[in-house]
């Protein structure tokens, strides 16, 4: 079977979904909302890498990309699948990130307490990541593509193991789980806009 | 390689990944500590992890390379701190494995997270990391100041000590007790009025006196303030009066009434009302205080401009709650009011009944004629009670 992007409408010729004005206007609701949390993703990023101090903030910074407990990057053959099995990625992937953007919260605010703002936008970034999650959840049982039985909790972030860790593993964990929340979010901006009628918007 | 660690299997090799969960299959982790040719994971381990140190002091560090995978000895490793790379001069190759660093007369962290030292390989990668957190000691907190709001709250602000930077995060606690019992307390409220103050909302004993302190701590020591003994009656202040009114007096050009009333959170207590007025010229930033106004709440000034719009502040001093014998606290300013004497009858218009000036411009000042008075006019209603 092969592979194809998919669309709106090709969603409705496999799940013989009607089409519904609302369903359409929730996949535009949820696609801009992932636009949005895309900004905010950069900006967490930017305000993350500053108050660690050089290097990272240095473009040649290139630290080792460690894995993360339950989450790994959009792999490179994401864009080949089919629309709803990125969605059910990405959703699963949104769905990890929270526990991950707690425990980068719970250490920055021992290595940089005089910066609310940074923990106040990782605390809103676990918060938003939750509710793109629930959308694109909901977009995908609306479509009849949900996943079926009981959905895999993602691993506990351990907030005490995290705080045995060096300070620079913890700086370099920080940054990869912030690096990992804007890639998602990206990615799922990207995915919502195949199923907008006429394709990315 | 396995995807998760047997039960009760240990790293056999210290491995900086192996405790952290948040790094999935820690095995994978250990094991690639213990063979670097899988190219993933920290591959070093920088010794001392995380130090702190004095300002001025020096640090001896080294880089340990784990496994014999081809290439990664501690020849062509290399350092750098927050990012620029370190004089190969300050580096020296202990054995096969391990790299030195020795660095004099540190300056302070540049942020307060740390400082980053990193190993690296040969290729620019990085193989390890450690962050250096050099700093002072906190200084003896000076110059606590407290004032009560209305005697319902207390707020205190203290001056971190005399140097202030110590590069380091330094924490501070406002702590208090009663003075002849009770337990030590901490305030929780930070920050309220600037960066070194803290906010008791509320459960203030009066009529007996508090014990306030600060204490500084952070990672190379602590500090205590000397105590500051306080009876909650002697640091009241208040609201700024409201309702201030301006108005003129009748045709009077020099002149200006000022009307308030007094702050109504204290109304129901025995005090002793003190009050200033201050003003301006609108297009002035010289204020002229008018002192000593006692337990009035009116005042006419004299001696003003005519035609010109005048900025008018009034502030309050509840002196001697509850028989306190202590000054009191401003209030803050009341928010300016304005108003504007009316214009000298001379100027362009009849003069009826008005000193002729000889020709002088309306303009010109008015200062030479007269010395600038005022007066006061007592309320009909007088709040002083005999004591």
């Amino acid at each position: 079977m092969s592979r194809r992007e998919g669309s709106l409408e090709d969603s409705q010729a496999d799940s013989s979904v009607s089409l519904l004005p609302h369903l359409e206007a929730k996949i535009r609701q949820t696609h801009s909302l992932a636009h949005l949390l895309t900004k905010y993703a950069e900006q967490l990023l930017q305000e993350y890498v500053q108050l660690q101090g050089d290097p990272f903030g240095l473009p040649s910074f290139s630290p080792p990309r460690l894995p993360v407990a339950g989450l790994s990057a959009p792999a490179p053959s994401h864009a080949g699948l089919p629309v709803h099995e990125r969605l059910r990625l990405d959703a699963a992937a949104l769905a990890a990130l929270p526990p991950l953007l707690d425990v980068v919260r719970r250490r920055q605010a021992e290595l940089n307490p005089r910066a609310p703002r940074l923990l106040r936008r990782l605390e809103d970034a676990a918060r938003q990541a939750r509710a793109l999650g629930a959308a694109v959840e909901a977009l995908l049982a609306a479509l009849g593509a949900a996943n079926r039985g009981p959905r895999a909790e993602p691993p506990a972030a351990t907030a005490s193991a995290a705080s045995a860790a060096g300070v620079f593993p913890a700086k370099v964990l920080g940054l990869r789980v912030c690096g990992l929340y804007r890639e998602w979010l990206s990615r799922t901006e990207g995915d919502l806009g195949q199923l907008l009628p006429g394709g990315p918007a | 390689f396995p995807a998760a660690p047997p039960p009760g299997l240990e790293c056999l090799r210290p491995c900086p990944q192996c405790l952290s969960p948040l790094f999935v299959e820690a095995w994978r982790e250990c094991l690639v500590s213990l063979d670097p040719r899988a190219g993933r994971g920290y591959t070093a381990v920088i010794s001392p992890q995380d130090p702190t140190l004095l300002i001025g002091s020096s640090l001896l560090a080294t880089c340990s390379v784990h496994g014999d995978p081809p290439g990664a000895t501690a020849e062509g490793l290399y350092w750098t701190l927050n990012g620029r790379r370190l004089p190969p001069e300050l580096s020296r190759v202990l054995n096969a494995s391990t790299l030195a660093l020795a660095l004099a007369n540190l300056n302070g962290s540049r942020q307060q997270s740390g400082d980053n030292l990193v190993c690296h390989a040969r290729d620019g990668s990085i193989l390890a990391g450690s962050c250096l957190y050099v700093g002072l000691p906190p200084e003896k907190p000076v110059n606590i100041s407290c004032w009560s709001k209305n005697m319902k709250d207390l707020t205190c602000r203290w001056t971190p000590g005399a140097h202030g930077e110590t590069f380091l995060h330094t924490n501070y606690s406002l702590k208090y007790k009663l003075r002849w019992y009770g337990q030590d307390n901490t305030c929780e409220e930070y920050h309220t009025v600037g960066p070194h103050s803290c906010h008791i909302p509320k459960d203030l004993a009066l009529f007996t006196p508090y014990e306030i302190w600060v204490e500084a701590t952070n990672r190379l020591g602590s500090a205590r303030s000397d105590v500051l003994t306080l009876d909650i009656l002697d640091v009241v202040t208040t609201d700024p009066p409201p309702d201030v009114h301006v108005s003129r007096v009748g045709g009077l050009e020099d002149q200006l009434s000022v009307r308030w009333v007094s702050p109504p959170a204290l109304k129901d207590f025995l005090f002793q009302a003190k009050y200033q007025i201050r003003y301006r010229v609108e297009d002035s930033v010289d204020w002229k205080v008018v002192d000593d106004v006692s337990n009035q709440t009116s005042c006419r000034l004299a001696g003003l401009k005519p035609g010109t719009v005048y900025f008018v502040q009034v502030r309050c001093n509840p002196f001697g709650i509850y028989g306190s014998k202590k000054a009191g606290i401003w209030s803050e300013w009341s928010h300016p009011t304005a108003a504007s004497t009316p214009r000298s009858a001379g100027c362009g218009g009849r003069q009826e009944n008005s000193m002729n000036l000889g020709g002088r411009a309306c303009s010109e000042p008015r200062s030479r004629l007269y010395t600038p008075t005022w007066s006061t006019e007592r309320d009909s209603v007088s709040k002083k009670k005999e004591g």
